[in-house]
């Protein structure tokens, strides 16, 4: 019995094959405009009035719909409903809990994925989104509930643009794959 | 690569001779990362095959995949003419029916050899080492015999909406090779063998 349990961790199959060139530079090219919009918006105006627009989790983010954009994990509903859901969890559980931040950053993060898991919204990056809420400071725990607009939601969205005009330019690839 | 003999869900299935290379290599055909590893395609692959067999075998009924030009015989026929006519067909099994049709039993090469003497008949084989042995053969008491009296009666029989899978289930528990199908009143409307099955499988298997 505890053979069967230490034999799982042996793995059980590969890893799948390696994406080719072409693919590589779709994902690079995505990912640079996708970012680089997002960060131009932050940097060249919303700086200026205090405001911000580039979250970590939109890198993460970047790394799914330029780069794994058949994956269920990339469709529009999982990324702005997971980035969405999650950041108002995250707001919610730093509201309950501050300031004991060691309580709700897990349950930030746990309760972000068990709803996405629910609402089959599951994006890996919004457990990163929730966390922010979470740790980040005044800059972002005196936004409230706005967190989840903006920069959450508006970042989230302009990256979304850039993948279906950038993602459909490629002649093998194809975004979303559904929507809703 | 790890072994994957030790996974419940790597048995094997009949007829999915798929492996994690074919997966591979198809996942290298399609452009773009699959978020997927060629383990876990291959349980969806498994699986999604398995019910579609299901669903074909479902959907497929004896009345699709029967014989209709079948061998019969009567009652009273003696055995020699039913053996013949099995012989002249290549058959190894016949209805035998009334005069209204009516299916009244069925006669296979078993019952044959069962009535010759030779003890577990399980084929032809056992009737030739019977043969050898008791040097001569056992057929002669047999010549005034006539149909009925080796028939297996009743015979198990299907309606023409029975589903293959079902047949194919009731041939094996029964251990027997063929069945025939009759309509509501018992008549003879054709006739499902282990071949005929085997036929409509491949046929629906491949593309």
């Amino acid at each position: 019995m505890m053979g069967a349990y230490f034999r799982k961790m042996a793995g059980s199959t590969q890893s799948p094959p390696r994406v080719g060139l072409e693919e590589i530079l779709w994902s690079w090219l995505g990912s640079f405009l996708g970012i680089g919009a997002v960060a131009y918006i932050n940097y060249g105006w919303l700086d200026q009035i205090g405001l911000f627009l580039l979250l970590g989790s939109l890198g993460a983010s970047a790394v799914l719909i330029y780069g794994a954009i058949k994956s269920p994990l990339a469709q529009p509903r999982n990324f702005l409903g997971g980035h969405i859901i999650s950041a108002l969890i995250g707001v919610t559980a730093f509201k309950l809990l501050a300031p004991h931040l060691w309580l709700a950053a897990p349950m930030a993060v746990a309760f972000s994925l068990a709803v996405m898991h629910a609402t089959k919204t599951l994006h890996p990056p919004a457990g990163a989104t929730a966390l922010i809420a979470v740790i980040s400071g005044p800059q972002v725990t005196n936004l409230g509930y706005l967190y989840a607009l903006m920069p959450v939601g508006a970042g989230a969205l302009v990256m979304l643009v850039v993948a279906l005009l950038v993602n459909n330019l490629a002649p093998k690839r194809r975004y979303p794959e559904f929507w809703w | 690569m790890p072994d994957a003999r030790d996974k419940p869900e790597s048995a094997p299935t009949p007829g999915i001779g798929i492996k994690e290379e074919d997966i591979l290599e198809a996942m290298r055909a399609i452009p773009g990362y699959l978020d997927i590893t060629p383990g876990d395609f291959k349980e969806v692959y498994r699986l999604a095959f398995q019910h579609a067999l299901e669903r074909l075998s479902r959907a497929v009924t004896a009345a699709e995949i029967m014989t209709t030009d079948v061998v019969t015989v009567a009652p009273d026929t003696p055995v020699a003419e039913v053996a013949a006519a099995m012989g002249r067909r290549g058959v190894s099994g016949v209805p035998v029916v009334d005069a209204g049709r009516k299916v009244v039993g069925v006669i296979s090469e078993k019952d044959f050899l069962t009535r010759m003497g030779v003890q577990d008949a399980k084929n032809f084989m056992s009737l030739v080492a019977n043969c050898l042995m008791s040097k001569g053969c056992v057929a002669l008491p047999m010549e005034a015999v006539l149909a009925r009296d080796i028939m297996n009666s009743p015979a198990v029989t299907v309606a023409p909406n029975t589903p293959v899978k079902d047949i194919a289930t009731l041939l094996t528990r029964s251990g027997i090779n063929r069945v025939p199908v009759t309509d509501p009143d018992g008549r003879l409307l054709g006739l499902v063998s282990r071949a005929d099955i085997v036929k409509a499988t491949m046929g629906r298997i491949a593309p």
